[in-house]
């Protein structure tokens, strides 16, 4: 149950009136509405870590950009979630995303249900203006039902973050710093060989691009079942 | 790929981690404080695998974790350290001042061929028979004495390759001795 005194805030997004409890955040709201701001480290069930700057949105009389996913609304707040310099932002960042792994998606088990791509898509991205790394990473398929492609790999921590504050496993987390940062299971072992992992799949399901992936897909096999996450949340919140 | 060294821990060392943890346990952020201690502790400055288990074991911290706390701070060891570090500066100033041959030529004198590790930009190298560690660092704040290094802690100011073949011959005698 909610507190009585629930503090209302009204704001506006994009030019609508619209309002939101005072702990909800900018997206959230947004999406309760059916505006769409593009993200790709967010996601409903989880903590929210702002880090892969999609969500970026203008607030008028503020002149630098705020992640809508960790931003609270305030009253009186104008939220545009879409504008050409919002777009070039966006459209670098997913470039710069692009080039830093090895992103191809005609051999990607996720094509065709990749959030990287169809966020790609919407902004009309045909080619990149960096020049790619086409760094050697490594495929660990050390586990019975699942693969891990650190080629696809975005780190957007949805994986660390699921498995520590839904499973409460905390078999992955990230080693290193910048360019260096990879996912890991337990010490940096192989997948297969972790005793923390129950095997539960929510990191699969969760992954926004086919980093993670159940082993015998082909290319465009692999569909996400993102429903488990809201569906999970709200009969432990029921059942509090 | 950075891979964990396996030593078996002692009940000495057991007992000394009990101790630490006993002390700062419980509190956030007590894992930094739990790790630096057990390094210090460890003769060759480094973590085992076998301390990381045991303090993610008795601390109730994930492995996963811990292993992403240590590979992010730059102090943590995961390899036997050598009995000597050269700590050779590669900020502004000293690399104008030459730091860059200075390294190279320690590299090269201690047997280091790599040339992916020369363009590096943090290095931390181990020597097989474990008397020495190379390691970089982006300034040490003496900049007045360019090219600056540091051995065994003690800050060596206006090195040149001549100056650094002196210290490390003089480092030779003095290992050779303990």
């Amino acid at each position: 149950m909610r507190p009585a005194t629930t503090n209302v805030k009204t704001l506006k997004i994009d030019g609508r009136d619209l309002s939101g409890r005072q702990e909800e955040t900018i997206l959230e709201v947004a999406r309760q509405n059916g505006i769409f701001i593009p993200r790709l480290c967010e996601m409903e069930g989880l903590t929210d870590v702002g880090a892969c700057r999609m969500c970026l949105v203008e607030i008028k009389g503020q002149n630098r950009l705020l992640p809508a996913c960790v931003t609270a609304v305030e009253e009186g707040m104008e939220v545009t979630t879409d504008s050409e310099r919002l777009q070039n932002y966006r459209r670098m960042i997913l470039e710069l995303l692009f080039t830093e792994r090895n992103h191809v998606c005609s051999v990607c088990v996720s094509n065709g249900h990749c959030e990287m791509q169809m966020l790609a898509q919407r902004l009309g991205i045909t080619h990149v203006h960096f020049p790619y790394r086409y760094p050697k990473e490594e495929v660990d398929a050390s586990h019975d039902r699942f693969v891990i492609d650190h080629n696809r790999c975005i780190l957007c921590t949805r994986c660390v973050r699921v498995c520590d504050e839904i499973e409460g496993a905390h078999t992955w987390d990230i080693t290193g710093r910048g360019i260096d940062a990879q996912v890991i299971t337990d010490l940096n072992e192989p997948w297969g060989s972790s005793e923390t992992c129950t095997g539960c799949g929510k990191c699969v399901h969760v992954c926004p691009t086919g980093a993670l992936f159940e082993k015998g897909r082909s290319v465009a096999e692999m569909l996400k079942r993102r429903q488990f996450l809201p569906y999970l949340t709200m009969m432990r919140e029921e059942n509090e | 790929m950075i891979t964990l060294t396996s030593l078996p821990l002692a009940e000495a060392d057991q007992e000394f981690l009990d101790k630490v943890i006993a002390q700062r346990g419980g509190r956030p952020g007590a894992l930094l404080g739990i790790l630096g201690k057990a390094q210090d502790h460890q003769p060759r400055k480094f973590l085992p695998r076998e301390t990381l288990e045991y303090i993610a074991a008795k601390t109730d911290t994930p492995l996963a974790r811990i292993f992403s706390v240590v590979t992010f701070y730059a102090l943590f060891n995961l390899e036997p350290q050598g009995k000597n570090t050269i700590c050779i500066c590669r900020g502004t100033a000293c690399h104008t001042r030459g730091s860059r041959e200075l390294l190279e030529s320690l590299m090269f004198k201690l047997g280091f061929h790599d040339p992916d590790d020369e363009m590096a930009d943090k290095i931390s190298l181990n020597t097989n028979d474990g008397k020495y560690t190379i390691r970089t660092v982006a300034c040490f704040g003496q900049c007045a004495l360019a090219p600056v290094v540091e051995v065994n802690h003690e800050v060596y100011g206006h090195m040149n390759e001549q100056t650094l073949q002196r210290e490390l011959e003089h480092l030779g005698r003095e290992t050779a001795k303990k």
